[in-house]
């Protein structure tokens, strides 16, 4: 076996970014413009080049732009399921059609992008809803993969990347599990899950540590055998790539932000289930919080009914930036109602949408790029007909990448087929 | 301390018992002990005769092992041994109410293993294979003689306990033993039956299959005793005459059981918690038996039950503590924290309450700690009185041998105690042990004592399960992503009830969405016990009413949901393809604080089902959300139903296989199982129309279920998905003659609306949940809506604990996909639901005369922002938004103060 001499190509491994296609220039006008960069007003928004080209009450409408008049409608920018498995799972129980989960516990080097099918039909549901880009994270083991931020519209998985190595998975370990019902003790009993806690993070350490002095062999011109894990690993121990890190009770949150911050690694908290508790402690810290399903139940029987309902309201009020996710695939066109489920509990709507468009995009580093309506950024938008996470809302229109997207999907064409069966015949029973 | 086995003051004799042995093994049996008179007193004592007056100065004369003459002014008889009781205190001896002692030693094999004739580990396919039932062993067989904790039993003051076998479900029958000479085994029993022994948990797995869940258990202990009592009256009627009639098969299982049943021993039934004593009431009276509780560390808030009942609780006396190598920042629950706070007080309850009782060792890891786990019962307002008494003459009259033990009296048995001290002293010593006149003195201590640590043998005795995953072994939850999962039930609350029972509610000026005739705005609505009274403009408020203003907010009926598995012990008997014979009925429990978390949500009525392993499930259960009530109060009072699946969670690979593994075999198993019920009606209608000479047919439980259905006094309640499946469950019941009173789920439903809508079939579908599995794959949000327009009754259900807190924006979605209107949308989660469990006469809307379940809303209710302020059942306030906020602060105040009164050395 010959060694390589690695080079610090990472780019490669970042993958080309998102190639705008459509030449078509839109112009989006009578509608209220949400921008989530100031407050609404009614105006024109031009999309030009798959970008937003200009924004505005008193915008010029180029000659060649298709006008799309939203009069009394609203304009929102795409909404990002800050975590989902869309594309990499598509029936649950068959677990052929699953590919989330990769063997083993150590695998940086593989990436959602690699398995995420463009075809499936939990894209065009998600999207019908107006869920137009979204972070796909591989599971499993304690470094999953890395994740993808794709559109969710795209013949290829070329055509759908933004960034197909945003965020590294990590899952934090618990300490929990010590404590089964009726009694501690023996194998399962506390001692034994903090020792098997510790190994864990040692195990974490040194694969990060593994990966920087491979950095430094290879920036020294030290010939090595090339290791994929370790470069991906580097990038993360670099703090190129941000982790996205699993953690969701309040000793594990905590325990999560002080190993990162040793690291001096770039991360995001995922899930923060119990991260209310300490709320003012991660404000502090600066860390953000992409959090679990809103529509969860209380972490236990004595736990306040309205705990993960008031998880949100009770972060963003002492400063916390969130996001709102649906960690799934057929349920991610729920993302709206994950937020609006917060709102009578504390978080105030305009906090709740922006945390399904906007932040996300900057806790990722893709503040300049997604999430508000501004000129410049990517072309996600939705047209609606009302507040974007109520349920009765309807989407009525949806940009992607500059496209107008379609609102087509399985769901209503199997309403449609059916709706129009003539009236059952020859059981007269 | 260490008590040596002798013969009557043997150490006099010494000399001659070395005489005498050892003898070889093949040699004749040779006396070992002196042949002198068998003549004891105690002279000079203080006597705790627990059945009179306490006696001081006292001799207590024993000739043969029992008590001749008991009394001051007493003489021994000449030629007695005499034992000076000079400054010390003779108890009756001390008698352990329940144990394995001579079976089933910690770390043994369980003593239905040992038997050749019993298969272990065999499959079980239903009550005739009687699955883990053992009735014929007894505590009196078998006694493995080399049990040490016969002798750690006694030198910790022990002279009689009650053992059985404790493996499987009717493990075998209790005994009475005296720990006298352990090589003589014979010359232990006192009583070779005094009780049947029951579990509720097969802990140490002595067969696999059926039942496989609590409410499996409960269904087969009646089915048991049901054929027992059949196989009695088969029996007698033959034996009265044989001629021209068919001999009935002999049954091992049944023969100890007609024996109970004719001879009336009581069972030995598992129950703690208040809804346990509920379950362990109802259940041996359908099994005909008088049950003693055992466990019942959780008694304090059942003891009424008991004392209405009269029955007898055994009380395990290893109070619950906490773990340990726990978890320094662990979160008790405060259920856990208040067993730790509130066990030790039963006693006292039971005492206060009339309840017989009695103590044993149970889960203690040794005898010797009984007396110090009785103290914290003492401590806790327990008198010592009653305390001695629960250690001696309690459990002999619980066992109905008080004729012979239990107290110090010319007559009985002489089993005595003889202490340095009172009983219950922490400094007291026992010194000497009688039993059966035989005297087991105390050496002096060598400082090498064993201190009789043991592990304990938890799977022996209390072994109901606290409630939590009672079916969590068994192998048949669904998969995770199914909706249909089993998933363990959460944790019970500590405090359940209404914040209010106000009799007169008026709730003034609100939005009233009626949800049977459209909307009115600035309405009052005047409850008045329980029920809805009045509704209109500007109602003047009685005197005695409670007015609540709710300008500016919304009112609608209580939430009802069709599909739930809340509030239940069990959810799935899948080891059966037909399991007709569970009901969820059985396994109630009020406590969860699920119950809580959907009033939260507006929901005031649920249906609960039984789970989708099996294409025939078991009988479900409708109940109102009195969260906290008994089982018994939670019932509306709907008909009768049944669960039935089709489908992927019916076919799916199990080991070991079971029938069906295709959509064809379900079809089939649904068909077969109607034939078997006309069959059965057939017989009984023959056995009813004819003379009703000789032996009725047997009472069959899954039959019996089955035949309600055809005769329509029993609805089924059809898990389904694809569409295909669902018009072939049409056609078989209309073959059959009757009418599937609701599909389930019906994801497919919108592909044949018209079909089931000519059923007559109600729809109870999910609002957006598709793709978990491939029998989902087709599955649109649009279905509650296209259903509903081609004419089928629908609702849409949740199916989930957490779901279910938010069934309003649920019905939202039927706006969201497929255009419904807002009222009929309304409509899918109160008045549809109840339609189609014919409770709409109760609730379900808002009209004069029903009940008052009404939800008290902010935001309109089908808005995703709507948020439930107050929930009302009967027009009890079951959920406050306000209130709750005490509730949680109460919660954690009282969990700081116990944590640290029991938890206070955490680190």
């Amino acid at each position: 076996m010959t060694g390589v001499r690695i080079a610090l190509a990472v780019a490669l491994v970042g993958a080309a970014a998102a190639t705008p296609v459509a030449a078509q220039s839109y112009a989006i006008t009578g509608g209220t413009i949400h921008t989530l960069a100031g407050d609404p007003f009614v105006g024109t928004v031009v999309i030009r080049a798959g970008e937003i080209a200009a924004v505005g009450a008193d915008v010029e409408v180029p000659a060649d732009a298709q006008i799309v008049d939203a009069t009394g409608q609203h304009v929102y920018p795409g909404m990002f399921d800050a975590a989902s498995r869309l594309g990499l799972t598509e029936v649950g129980a068959v677990s052929v059609t699953n590919d989330h989960r990769e063997q083993g516990a150590y695998k940086p080097h593989l990436q959602a992008a690699t398995a995420i099918h463009p075809a499936s039909e939990h894209i065009p549901v998600a999207r019908a809803n107006g869920i137009t880009h979204t972070l796909t994270v591989p599971q499993g083991g304690r470094v999953p993969g890395q994740a993808s931020l794709v559109v969710l519209d795209g013949w290829t998985i070329e055509e759908m990347a933004i960034d197909l190595g945003a965020a590294m998975a990590i899952s934090y370990p618990s300490r929990r599990g010590g404590f089964g019902r009726g009694g501690g003790g023996g194998e399962g009993g506390w001692k034994a899950a903090e020792k098997r806690y510790r190994e864990t993070v040692a195990e974490l350490d040194e694969w990060l540590e593994a990966a920087r002095r491979y950095d430094a062999a290879a920036a020294a011109g030290t010939t090595v055998e090339r290791d994929l894990k370790a470069e991906a690993m580097a990038r993360v121990a670099r703090g190129e790539m941000p982790v996205l890190l699993a953690a969701n009770g309040e000793r594990d949150i905590r325990s999560a932000v002080e190993w990162a911050s040793r690291q001096n690694l770039r991360f995001v908290i995922a899930g923060g289930r119990e991260a209310w508790r300490i709320a003012d402690w991660l404000a502090e810290a600066g860390v953000d919080v992409v959090l679990s399903p809103t529509q969860s139940l209380p972490s236990g029987p004595d736990e306040p009914y309205d705990e993960a309902y008031a998880n949100p309201g009770k972060l963003h009020a002492a400063g916390v930036r969130i996001a709102f996710a649906t960690f799934g695939s057929s349920d991610s066109r729920t993302l709206p109602y994950e937020a609006a489920q917060a709102v009578p509990y504390g978080l105030p709507r305009d906090a709740a949408i922006a945390a399904v468009t906007r932040n996300a995009a900057e806790m990722l580093g893709f503040g300049a790029r997604l999430g508000t309506i501004e000129a410049g950024r990517i072309a996600n938008l939705m047209i609606t007909d009302g507040d974007p996470l109520e349920i009765r809302t309807q989407v009525t229109g949806l940009f992607i990448l500059g496209r107008e997207a379609s609102l087509d999907n399985k769901h209503e064409r199997l309403y449609e087929r059916y709706r129009a069966r003539p009236p059952a015949g020859g059981t007269d029973r | 301390m260490q008590l040596q086995s002798r013969p009557q003051a043997i150490a006099i004799a010494a000399a001659l018992v070395a005489a005498l042995t050892p003898s070889s093994l093949a040699a004749q049996p040779q006396p070992t002990r002196p042949e002198g008179p068998r003549l004891l007193a105690i002279q000079g004592a203080r006597v705790v005769t627990v059945s009179g007056a306490t006696l001081e100065g006292a001799t207590v004369v024993i000739d043969d092992g029992i008590i001749v003459a008991v009394g001051a002014g007493v003489s021994p008889p000449p030629g007695a041994w005499i034992v000076d009781g000079t400054g010390r205190t003779v108890y009756p001896g001390l008698f352990d109410a329940f144990t394995t002692l001579g079976h089933g030693r910690a770390g043994g094999v369980a003593p239905t293993r040992w038997s050749s004739d019993q298969e272990h580990n065999r499959h079980s396919w239903g009550p005739e294979d009687r699955p883990g039932t053992t009735p014929w062993l007894s505590g009196a067989e078998s006694i493995d003689a080399g049990d040490d904790r016969f002798e750690r039993w006694r030198e910790a003051g022990f002279t009689t306990v009650v053992s059985a076998p404790h493996a499987g479900l009717v493990p075998g029958r209790a005994s009475v033993l005296n720990l006298g000479s352990f090589e003589r085994p014979r010359e232990m029993v006192v009583a070779a039956s005094v009780a049947m022994r029951v579990n509720l948990r097969d802990s140490s797995r002595v067969y696999r299959g059926f039942p496989g869940s609590a409410m499996g258990v409960f269904a087969y202990l009646k089915q048991l005793y049901y054929d027992a009592a059949h196989y009695h009256s088969a029996w007698a009627d033959y034996d009265a005459d044989p001629l021209g009639k068919r001999r009935p098969e002999w049954d091992r299982a049944l023969e100890p059981i007609r024996t109970q049943l004719v001879e009336g021993w009581p069972a030995l039934f598992p129950a703690s918690s208040r809804s346990d004593i509920g379950r362990a009431l109802a259940t041996t009276g359908e099994m005909g038996v008088r049950p003693i509780i055992y466990g019942a560390q959780e008694a304090y808030a059942g003891a009424e039950l008991l004392a209405d009942a009269g029955v007898a609780a055994l009380v395990d006396l290893d109070w619950p503590k906490p773990p340990k190598d726990d978890d320094p920042e662990r979160r008790p629950t405060l259920a856990e924290l208040r067993r730790y706070d509130r066990a030790p007080t039963t006693p006292a309850a039971l005492a206060e309450a009339g309840v017989p009782f009695a103590f044993y060792t149970g889960g203690l890891s040794g005898p010797g700690e009984a007396l110090a786990a009785v103290r914290r019962a003492v401590a806790q307002g327990l008198s010592e009185e009653i305390a001695v008494e629960a250690l001696t003459l309690a459990p002999a009259e619980i066992f109905g041998v008080a004729d012979q033990l239990g107290s110090i009296e010319e007559g009985k048995i002489a089993n005595l105690v003889v202490t340095s001290g009172g009983l219950l002293d922490e400094d007291s010593r026992i010194e000497i042990v009688v039993v059966d006149g035989e005297l087991f003195e105390e050496e002096e201590e060598d400082g090498g004592a064993e201190d009789g640590e043991e592990e304990a043998d938890s799977s022996a005795v209390g072994d109901l399960d606290d409630g939590a995953g009672a079916d969590e072994a068994e192998g048949d939850a669904e998969e995770a992503a199914d909706p249909d999962s089993d998933a363990p039930p959460v944790p019970m609350s500590a405090n359940t009830g209404p914040y209010r029972d106000d009799p007169v509610t008026l709730i003034r000026g609100a939005t009233v969405l009626i949800a049977s005739h459209g909307t009115l705005a600035d309405t009052d609505i005047l409850l008045r016990d329980g029920i809805i009274v009045e509704i209109g403009g500007g109602l003047s408020a009685p005197s005695d009413a409670v007015v609540v203003e709710a300008a500016g907010k919304y009112v609608t009926p209580g939430i009802v949901d069709a599909h739930s598995h809340l509030a239940a012990l069990s959810i799935n008997e899948g080891t059966l393809n037909n399991s007709a014979m569970v009901t969820i009925e059985d396994v109630l429990r009020p406590e969860d604080i699920g119950l809580y978390r959907a009033l939260a949500g507006g929901v005031t009525t649920i249906n609960i089902l039984h789970g989708s392993a099996n294409p025939i499930g078991g009988g479900n259960s409708v109940i109102k959300l009195r969260w906290g009530a008994d089982a018994d109060d939670l019932r509306i009072g709907a008909r009768k139903g049944i669960k039935f699946a089709l489908g992927e969670n019916t076919t799916r690979d199990r080991d070991p296989d079971r029938y069906p593994a295709t959509r064809m075999g379900v079809q089939d198993v649904i068909r077969q199982s109607f034939l078997d019920a006309r069959a059965y009606m057939e017989e009984w209608e023959a056995f009813e129309e004819g003379d009703r000479r000789g032996v009725s047919p047997r009472r069959d439980l899954r039959l019996e279920a089955m035949a309600e259905i055809l005769r329509g006094e029993r609805w089924v309640h059809a898990h389904c998905y694809r569409a295909d499946e669902i018009l072939q469950l049409l056609r078989l019941a209309e073959e059959f003659g009757f009418r599937i009173r609701t599909l389930q789920h019906v994801l497919e439903g919108y592909r044949i609306a018209d079909e089931i809508a000519a059923h007559g079939a109600g729809g109870s579908t999910f609002s957006d949940w598709w793709a978990y599995k491939i029998e989902a794959y087709e599955a649109i949000p649009h279905n509650a809506a296209l259903m509903a327009e081609r004419g089928v009754l629908v609702s849409i259900n949740s199916d989930s604990g957490e779901e279910i807190r938010h069934l309003n924006q649920e019905a939202a979605k039927a706006i969201r996909w497929g255009g419904m209107g807002e009222e009929e949308a309304l409509r899918l989660v109160t008045l549809n639901p109840a339609k189609q469990f014919g409770i709409d006469d109760r609730v379900g809307s808002i009209e004069i005369g029903k009940d008052a379940d009404l939800v008290v809303w902010e935001g309109h209710p089908l808005s995703v922002y709507a948020k439930t302020l107050r929930t009302y059942v009967d027009g009890k306030l079951y959920f406050d938004i306000e209130m709750d906020r005490e509730r949680q602060a109460a919660i954690e105040a009282e969990k700081a103060a116990l944590i640290e009164k029991h938890m206070g050395e955490r680190p």
